[in-house]
């Protein structure tokens, strides 16, 4: 897999229309925060944090960032709060005992393939073993009653991905309109586009 | 219950532009035309007038509706470039009538020719759209009828050089017996271009049934005023309702766009989506012609 | 942060939503004072009886777990943001196919699920209220759509709804109040892969506005309709029913969560309710539920006590049962053009070919597709859980999001006993109350629809020129759980949604539904609504109550 990304809207920032129709007070005030106020550790153990930084950097890899989008921080904000999505499958703990199982789980299959810590491990192991996790090719031991497939697509993934597409940066990077209010849009058809709109250019 | 209103203070600046706005186009017209001229040139100025108008409405429409399409074909700069060298011709016409008539007539009948190729290029594109001729596309897409308004603009350029040169006659009959009706039809193009707009605005503001009320009787009283002069009075007072519809419509649509999110600090999406502010003044041009008919019908009862 | 978190609607008023931080009267009831009508929930069930029963003259109070929502200063134009529109205190899902709730189904705040459903407004197939005895299967309603069709337009018109002059399927003698709304590229797509396969399509009717109404903006096309409309353009409950219940005289009160139902010799005595901090107890001579189909059968089971051991109105085990979602399988596909459904109403453009047109099915029933627009967020979750990317490739992938174009369909499900909504009793919610567990599986029937619809939905944007299609699977809406019926045995409530056990007990939301159908429920929830307004107030006069 190769880990260079590129996007056909490179020159768009979703950010300049910060100060335009297009954004209002609220959605400056909600999105200022997420830029601004990134939580601090509150639920995680420090291990756990450090395993999950290098979980979510496999999922959604950034290397051309020098500061990359936060995602963790969002993860144990949610956890400390313990907001779940209003459901829980009847297969699966409650969402801090599943997320800590999860984890455990993972460091787990690390240690148990690797003898050595998750996040040390070179990037091509440690996508063997989330790949192995996604498909439920795990290790009861470290898992317990924890379906290691449902806490990858349900809970890992399902966060991890909502969370970074709610970033600004990740607007711009697939050239999408982000916050509309009160412009919304007035050219609606096929190749139509508005000029506060990306422009996608051929890469 | 009725839902909450919205304050209607800014329907005072409305009646204020309005009124500001008629006062204004009288003096104009006024001061253009002396009073004692011949009756076949005062026909001409204000047949230059009303192409004039009707060229303005085109030029600033199709400029803001083909910006909106976003000049996706690069015929759709014709509409405007044609339309605003019209408003020129047909305002020397209104201003200095019997000048420049080799340039002018060139461009009245470019004008005429553009209207009728923009009619087909609007009906082919609303032919190849997904659900073709239904509502859908006649409310959202390329208008059928509105590109005949630069050939109208155009025979009304034509017809005023006729009658620069003293020909009031037509075709072998009398010149404003056949415009008369002519311009009766043009008008209820327009009615119907309006009609189909506020239908899509399912009449959502009292305002909005006046230009498909009173300009379909106008367009009836003046096309039986070419055989009836005795209705001339009548056709006089409806086409003077018509022109002040025609100035009033762009100030009811400035408030329009207040009425919409975001209201006028959202100018770059309402000009386009709002209501359209250029399109109303086509009813004054028109009406503008009717009435400067009706002396001619007058006189020849 | 705002004050979204504490009642608003107290000491005499309620907010404007039309107008920021204003404020209009709001008539208030004390504990004490016995009300006519106590009504659990404000949405399109509850909200909208509040409005009906406050402009016939009846004392209203009706109950709200959530806020009470300012749309022109609370909603972000933000897919995170907005979390807070969403029922999401615990729930338990099980069965075969256990369904997603939270942000899929359920509403949190006045006007409930209106205030972030997509608008679509489509009348039900007339045969599906004698599903039995005219199509075979299922069964009969217990009002045909005859009955109905008057209160359908009432709602219609109360939401201004936008439709197409000529819609080509159900029953409509009257134009919609409003016209169609422009279609955005991702309809066009289904209109152009219909069109190629000579199936009819339509441009939606959504109660959304194509014009101003009153203090109400047109629609912007900003697309975040799913997220809570921030210029009023769209007609939920919490901008049309409930100023004017207001304006009758009901009380709308936020932030009261109904724990259970009070009884006295066999009748409803009133509601325990907590806000701000405390349990209250409010009288009233008759209670409605209208918590939509995991609260209603929950409240009722929480509510039994000595008389009603088994939870009111569940003598014969009825409640909670023969809940139903819609199926919704989608497909997706990319296009050479630029789509970005980002851009307006999600769902723009339909076919009710396969609701209406019974020939060459494998199955019963019948199901409805729409044009898609997800936002950023909510793509990539989508693409991620069901093609299972990640990494560089997913990241990759979502570049592609505009171009990117689907359908999804609103499937009707049967009612089966076995899918149901149940109380877990030892496990309690933040009030102390027993949280809902809900059991969900498909049917082979219901099984042989989705397949058939995604075959349907693969030719439509094949022809359409959309490329490497992939299928996802996912649900929308809840229905039943308290069904109505002519039957006592077999059913909650009677054809006005009053319970057969209990005289001055009510039901007014989706949990009435005996049958799925194929297309939106909010709609036919209304005109049940305002039905059964009309039916209280007929009954009233007659001294029935």
């Amino acid at each position: 897999m190769s880990d260079a990304f590129r996007t056909p809207y490179a020159d768009y920032d979703v950010l300049a229309k910060w100060d335009t129709p297009s954004w209002n007070d609220r959605t400056r005030e909600v999105v200022r925060r997420r830029l601004e106020e990134v939580p601090g550790r509150r639920f995680l153990t420090e291990e756990e944090w450090r395993l999950l930084e290098a979980v979510t950097a496999r999922l959604i890899p950034q290397p051309e960032r020098e500061a990359p989008v936060p995602i963790v921080p969002w993860i144990d904000e949610m956890l400390f709060e313990n907001r779940g999505p209003g459901f829980r499958y009847a297969d699966m703990p409650p969402l801090r005992d599943a997320w800590r199982q999860g984890l455990a789980g993972i460091a787990g299959e690390a240690r148990d393939r690797h003898g050595g810590d998750f996040e040390s491990l070179p990037p091509a192991q440690q996508d063997e073993i989330l790949t192995d996790v996604q498909h439920n090719c795990t290790d009861r031991r470290w898992w317990g009653d924890l379906p290691a497939g449902g806490f990858f697509l349900h809970l890992l993934l399902h966060e991890t991905v909502a969370i970074y597409y709610s970033h600004p940066a990740a607007w711009s990077e697939i050239g999408y309109g982000g916050p509309a209010s009160p412009r919304g849009y007035v050219r609606l058809g096929f190749d139509a586009r508005d000029p506060w709109e990306a422009e996608e250019r051929d890469v | 219950m009725r839902q909450p209103e919205p304050s209607h203070r800014p329907l005072l600046a409305v009646g204020g532009l309005v009124f500001a706005g008629a006062v204004g186009t009288w003096l104009l017209l006024r001061r253009a035309a002396p009073k004692d001229e011949p009756k076949q040139v005062a026909a001409a100025r204000a047949l230059g007038a009303g192409a004039a108008i009707l060229a303005f409405s085109v030029a600033t429409d199709s400029a803001l509706e083909h910006y909106r399409g976003s000049f996706e074909n690069k015929a759709m700069f014709i509409a405007p470039a044609v339309s605003t060298i019209t408003i020129a011709a047909a305002a020397l016409t209104l201003l200095r009538p019997g000048t420049g008539r080799t340039a002018k007539g060139l461009v009245f009948a470019a004008a005429t020719a553009t209207g009728a190729a923009g009619v087909g290029f609007h009906v082919y594109d609303i032919a190849r759209r997904e659900g073709g001729f239904d509502l859908l596309n006649l409310f959202y897409h390329a208008p059928l009828g509105a590109p005949a308004a630069i050939s109208l603009a155009g025979i009304f350029g034509l017809l005023s050089q006729r009658f620069e040169r003293g020909e009031t006659r037509l075709f072998g009959a009398d010149g404003a017996r056949l415009i008369a009706p002519f311009t009766a039809a043009a008008l209820l193009g327009t009615v119907a271009e309006a009609g189909l707009l506020h239908f899509r605005g399912a009449f959502q503001n009292p305002a909005m049934v006046a230009p498909v009320t009173i300009p379909p009787v106008a367009a009836a009283a003046l096309a039986a005023s070419a055989i009836a002069p005795r209705l001339v009075p009548a056709a006089r007072l409806l086409l003077e309702g018509t022109a002040v519809l025609g100035i009033a419509g762009p100030a009811f649509h400035a408030y329009g766009i207040h009425r919409n999110m975001g209201g006028w600090r959202n100018w770059s999406q309402m000009i386009l989506q709002g209501p359209p502010l250029p399109a109303p003044p086509a009813f004054l041009g028109i009406a503008i012609v009717g009435l400067a008919m009706l002396p001619l019908l007058e006189g020849s009862a | 942060m705002s004050d979204v978190d504490a009642p608003r609607a107290k000491a005499g008023r309620a907010p404007d939503v039309f107008r920021s931080g204003g404020w209009i009267p709001m008539r208030g009831y004390a504990d004490s004072e016995e009300v006519d009508f106590a009504i659990v929930g404000t949405g399109a069930g509850g909200g909208t009886l509040a409005c009906k029963l406050a402009e016939a003259g009846f004392s209203v109070v009706a109950f709200e777990a959530g806020p009470f929502w300012r749309p022109l200063e609370d909603f972000a134009s933000d897919e995170k943001a907005q979390g807070g529109l969403y029922w999401t205190d615990d729930r338990i899902t099980g069965g075969a196919d256990p369904i997603e709730l939270g942000s899929n189904n359920s509403g949190r705040g006045v006007g409930g699920t209106t205030v972030h459903y997509t608008m679509i407004a489509l009348r039900w197939r007339p045969e599906w209220f004698e599903a039995r005895s005219k199509l075979g299967y299922a069964r009969d309603w217990p009002i045909g759509f005859d009955e109905l069709e008057p209160y359908y337009e009432e709602a219609e018109e109360a939401l201004k709804v936008s439709g197409p002059v000529d819609y080509p399927w159900s029953r409509r003698r009257k134009r919609y109040p409003y016209r169609e709304h422009e279609v955005n590229a991702s309809g066009l797509v289904l209109a152009r892969g219909c069109e190629r396969l000579g199936i009819t399509w339509s441009p939606l009717p959504l109660a959304t506005l194509s014009a101003p109404r009153g203090m109400a903006h047109p629609c912007v096309y900003r697309g975040f309709c799913a997220y809570g409309c921030s210029t009023n353009a769209k007609q939920s409950v919490l901008v049309t029913f409930i100023p004017r219940a207001i304006a009758a005289g009901a009380e709308i009160r936020d932030h009261a969560m109904v724990g259970r139902i009070e009884m006295k010799d066999g009748r409803a005595t009133g509601l325990l309710y907590h806000r701000e901090g405390r349990w209250h107890r409010q009288k009233a001579r008759h209670v409605v539920v209208a918590g939509y189909a995991i609260e209603t059968p929950r409240l009722l089971l929480n509510s039994a006590c000595p008389d009603f051991p088994d939870g009111l109105a569940n003598d014969e085990g009825m409640v909670g049962t023969h809940l139903m979602c819609h199926s919704g399988p989608g497909v997706w596909g990319y296009l050479d053009e630029e789509i970005r459904s980002y851009k307006a109403p999600p769902c723009m453009a339909v076919t009710e070919h396969w609701n209406y047109d019974d020939k060459g099915k494998d199955f019963h029933g019948g199901y409805a597709f729409m044009s898609q627009g997800p936002l950023a967020a909510g793509w990539a979750q989508d693409v991620a859980t069901n093609r299972g990317l990640w990494g560089m490739k997913l990241r990759q992938e979502m570049t592609r999001y505009n171009h990117s174009a689907g359908l999804r369909i609103v499937g009707e499900v049967e009612p089966r006993r076995e899918n149901r909504v149940e109380i877990v009793p030892d496990e309690k919610d933040q009030f102390g109350l027993s949280i809902p567990r809900v059991t969900f599986s498909y049917s082979e029937n219901d099984r042989r629809l989705t397949r058939h619809s995604i075959g349907s939905m693969r030719s439509v944007l094949e022809a359409a020129g959309a490329r490497e299609l992939w299928d996802d699977d996912d649900t929308s809406h809840l229905m039943g759980g308290c069904r109505m019926g002519d039957d006592p045995k077999d059913s909650v409530t009677n054809a006005d949604g009053r319970t057969w056990a209990i005289p001055n007990l009510w039901i007014c939301d989706g949990s009435l539904f005996p049958t799925s159908g194929g297309v939106n429920p909010s709609l036919t929830i209304q005109a049940l609504a305002c039905r059964i307004g009309d039916r209280i107030s007929a009954m009233a006069k007659r001294g029935e109550l």
